[in-house]
């Protein structure tokens, strides 16, 4: 089996981009986020979209079984992370990095691409947001940059994008694992984007399939999984129909879509499999998945590994945080939490670091 | 780049974030440049310091340990985590303040966090800053980064020091070269050798004459140490019948009146006092005092011929001018070593009364040997204010009372693992328990910690200057021909 070298290319924009925007830093205080001691991973918010999928009659939905296929076959995860560095006085500094790993050889490997840090403010985030979408996009275009705090995690989906794109223009009939689904809805996933990528998938024999840990099922109230005896396992649910009855009219699906539940456990996770693949050669794409790959609670470790490695470690923040403050001399300078201040000991976490509801500036 | 982190009573925390080598035992110097002050404080114990999440990316770390791969590190992020991932965190112990360089006995204030700057203080400084070893010194050896240590003269004089450690970490070597120091400054030394390790100390490790071997004289009691009933007196005699022999008071006043009687009658000798005593009328007291003469003349340390017996006086003549009187212990009985012993502190305590000498360094090697309960009390407060400046040599420190400790000027520590044992040199007043208990256990062999008036309360670990000496005790084995 021969793996293509996916270290030949490094997003080039990302680094030339983000190289600028902190260049540009004109006042030089920095406060840096704070890294709670309690948290194991500083993970940022998730942007993907949650959906809750109400299924009125569960005994409609068909089960397909699934039978382990051991022939050798190349498996690629690709995940990213996105992760908030501090606030300046015009914006806020964040860092993105992704990675792809593939099992080879019964083991596994890796290349991480990233960090790339950006210092984003009301004044640049247009012109970067446009200028990554152009690069990686081919978009011509110029669309409106979302609110400040969106932007880290639009920053990642295009690189996330470019990662996913570089993997299927790179492999040969293997199954690639996405994080998330293969929904199109907005101006961060646009449709044209993702036909191409799961075009060029195709045409080189690879079969995208995407796990979304974000959709919740519920089939009168009660949870999918419970449709599922592990008994049963490993065997997919068609939910395709039910779910575009439901969303169809507001979102765009690339792919078919099933409950998995590919081992015995907890949980079942939302699969979307290659519209445009035969529904047969869908479900031997993942019964091959399951002959190659280990899954444990119906998630492959091929994907799970890019999750672990692209995230960001608390040391990774704090030692990016000093990179910052060394090579661009930021001052680093506490600025009085407002929560914290009135609230003191009842203030909760969030004054204490992340907060995860966002208060935007208005800017009139 | 190091940074306070915290302050608790004298305990200092010391951030590092960049790789400085900082081991246990070095100084720092806090520097206030604001308050236009420092701090002197010595770093007593090493770790990292708690990384926010650390532990997260340990625990992570085995899922991706498996995982080869490469990383497009375009901003070249990895040196500033490893950095963060071994950031040391350093407990240090506050010494003493400074001011303009010069020390100031004022810790009571609290360093800026923010400005103040936190530097290693080079050894070489903090010796000349400290002024410890400047005028009639005795080198003692360097510290772990090189810097020469020497201790005055004057820490030691007068004082009470310890010397203590597990065994074989070098505590005879440095005792020796103690004695040495002193002897070489015109010091009068007088060592109670139990193994023998002293009585080579003339010779060069080749086995040639050294430079000290007119200072050095050995004493073998019962072979060239003997002296007369008459020299060694009544009152050491009553001393030694009733402290090493248990002699009881009645026959204590029967042996007083034999005595005088035949000291009167110019008849005192070891002959005729064991005549007198057979004639004593009471058979209880005569038996008591028989058993106990019997004792006396078996040791061989007493004899009626002039020309056998020596005066310590005429000895302590020969070192006028600095010298040491080495009594060799070793394979004596354990009743005739304390029969020694005994007799020696009552005859020099005797001549220090009389001004026959001005002091002396009394070495005492595992003193519990031969030393009874109620000396040691007497040793530290009594004799030393006659001019004996005893240094105790010992690898069991539970042996020494913990009074003696308390008192003690000065204390040499060697490596001890045994925390029972650093527990109770940790009861000595003069430095903190944390700083024992840390340091000691980690000191290599010929490695000492410093405490006391010597390094003027600045603990200082010291590799012991080799010393061109035979200072082997000799072990007899049985596989000589290995």
């Amino acid at each position: 089996m021969e793996v293509a070298d996916l270290s030949y290319t490094s997003p080039k924009d990302f680094m030339t981009l983000g190289f600028g925007s902190l260049k540009n830093i004109v006042d030089l205080s920095f406060r840096p986020r704070h890294v709670n001691l309690l948290e194991l991973g500083v993970e940022d918010l998730d942007y993907d979209r949650e959906i809750k999928a109400d299924i009125v009659d569960g005994k409609r939905l068909e089960k397909v079984g699934l039978h382990p296929i051991l022939e050798d076959t190349p498996v690629f995860g690709i995940d990213t992370s996105s992760i908030e560095l501090g606030e300046t006085k015009d914006g806020i500094l964040c860092a993105v990095r992704g990675s792809v790993v593939w099992r080879y050889d019964s083991g596994y490997q890796y290349t991480r691409y990233g960090p790339f840090i950006f210092h984003i403010t009301e004044t640049n985030k247009r012109v970067l947001y446009n200028k990554l979408r152009q690069a990686y996009f081919g978009s011509r275009d110029a669309v409106t940059a979302p609110s400040l705090w969106w932007m880290p995690g639009r920053i990642r989906n295009v690189l996330e994008r470019w990662l996913q794109n570089l993997v299927c223009q790179s492999c040969r009939g293997s199954l690639l694992l996405w994080d998330g689904s293969l929904t199109a809805w907005t101006f961060d996933s646009p449709v044209s984007v993702l036909s191409e990528t799961l075009h060029a998938a195709r045409n080189r024999g690879n079969v995208v399939l995407a796990f979304s840990k974000k959709t919740r099922f519920y089939v009168a109230d009660r949870r999918i999984a419970d449709l599922i005896d592990d008994r049963e396992t490993p065997c997919l649910l068609k939910i395709d129909d039910a779910i575009r009855l439901q969303y169809g009219s507001s979102l765009c699906f690339f792919g078919r879509v099933y409950a998995a539940k590919l081992a015995p456990g907890y949980f079942t996770f939302r699969l979307d499999v290659d519209r445009e693949v035969p529904e047969e050669e869908g479900i031997r794409a993942v019964e091959r998945l399951i002959g190659n790959d280990l899954v444990i609670e119906s998630y492959p470790e091929t994907l799970r590994l890019a999750h672990i490695t692209t995230r960001f470690s608390a040391s990774e923040v704090i030692g990016m945080q000093r990179y910052i403050a060394e090579n661009y001399g930021m001052r680093i300078v506490g600025r009085p939490d407002v929560r914290q201040v009135l609230f003191g000991p009842y203030a909760g976490a969030s004054s204490q670091g992340w907060e995860g509801e966002r208060v935007y500036d208005a800017h009139l | 780049m190091m940074h306070i982190y915290k302050i608790d009573g004298n305990t200092l925390q010391v951030v590092c974030c960049s790789p400085e080598d900082i081991r246990k035992g070095d100084y720092l110097l806090i520097n206030d440049v604001v308050a236009k002050r420092g701090l002197i404080a010595q770093v007593v114990n090493t770790g990292y310091a708690n990384v926010p999440g650390i532990l997260g990316d340990i625990l992570r770390e085995p899922s991706t340990s498996r995982v080869m791969g490469k990383d497009l590190d375009p901003l070249e992020m990895r040196p500033y985590v490893n950095m963060i991932k071994d950031a040391k965190s350093f407990t240090c112990k506050i010494r003493r303040g400074v001011i303009d360089e010069t020390l100031d006995d004022d810790i009571s204030w609290v360093p800026s966090r923010s400005i103040s700057r936190v530097e290693k203080l080079p050894d070489e400084k903090l010796i000349k800053m400290v002024g410890v070893g400047q005028d009639h010194s005795i080198s003692i050896g360097t510290t772990k980064r090189g810097a020469k240590v020497s201790i005055d003269i004057a820490s030691i004089d007068g004082k009470l020091n310890i010397i203590t450690g597990k065994k074989e970490t070098g505590k005879s070597h440095l005792s020796k070269l103690l004695v040495l120091g002193l002897i070489s400054r015109g010091g009068i030394c007088v060592v109670f050798d139990v193994n023998g390790e002293y009585v080579n100390l003339g010779y060069t490790s080749d086995g040639e004459k050294g430079p000290f071997y007119d200072k050095i004289i050995v004493l073998s009691p019962g072979e060239n140490f003997k002296v007369t009933l008459k020299y060694a007196g009544l009152n050491v005699l009553l001393s030694v019948m009733s402290s090493v022999l248990d002699l009881p008071t009645t026959s204590a006043w029967e042996f007083r009146r034999v005595w005088q009687y035949l000291l009167k009658s110019g008849m005192l000798s070891l002959r005729e006092l064991g005549e007198a005593i057979r004639s004593v009328k009471n058979n209880y007291v005569q038996d008591a005092l028989l058993r106990r003469y019997e004792s006396l003349v078996a040791t061989g340390f007493f004899t009626d011929y002039a020309e056998d017996a020596i005066t310590l006086e005429d000895v302590l003549k020969k070192i006028k001018k600095g010298g040491v009187l080495v009594f060799n212990l070793q394979n004596l009985p354990p009743t005739f070593r304390r029969i020694i012993v005994e007799f020696l502190l009552n005859k020099f305590s005797q001549l220090l009364r009389r001004w026959v000498i001005r002091a002396i360094f009394l070495f005492a090697e595992e003193a519990h040997l031969y030393l009874r309960e109620t000396y040691w009390d007497d040793v530290v407060t009594r004799m030393r204010h006659l001019g004996v400046f005893t240094t105790f040599v010992t690898n069991q420190p539970d042996s020494i009372r913990e009074g003696v400790y308390r008192q003690a000027d000065n204390i040499f520590l060697f490596n001890f693992t045994n925390e029972n044992d650093l527990d109770i040199v940790s009861r000595a007043t003069r430095v903190d328990v944390e700083t024992v208990r840390v340091i000691a256990c980690e000191l290599p062999p010929h490695h000492c910690l410093m405490l006391g008036k010597a390094v003027k309360d600045f603990p200082l670990i010291v590799k012991v200057n080799p010393i061109d000496a035979k200072t082997m005790g000799q072990t007899r084995l049985f596989f000589t021909n290995l």
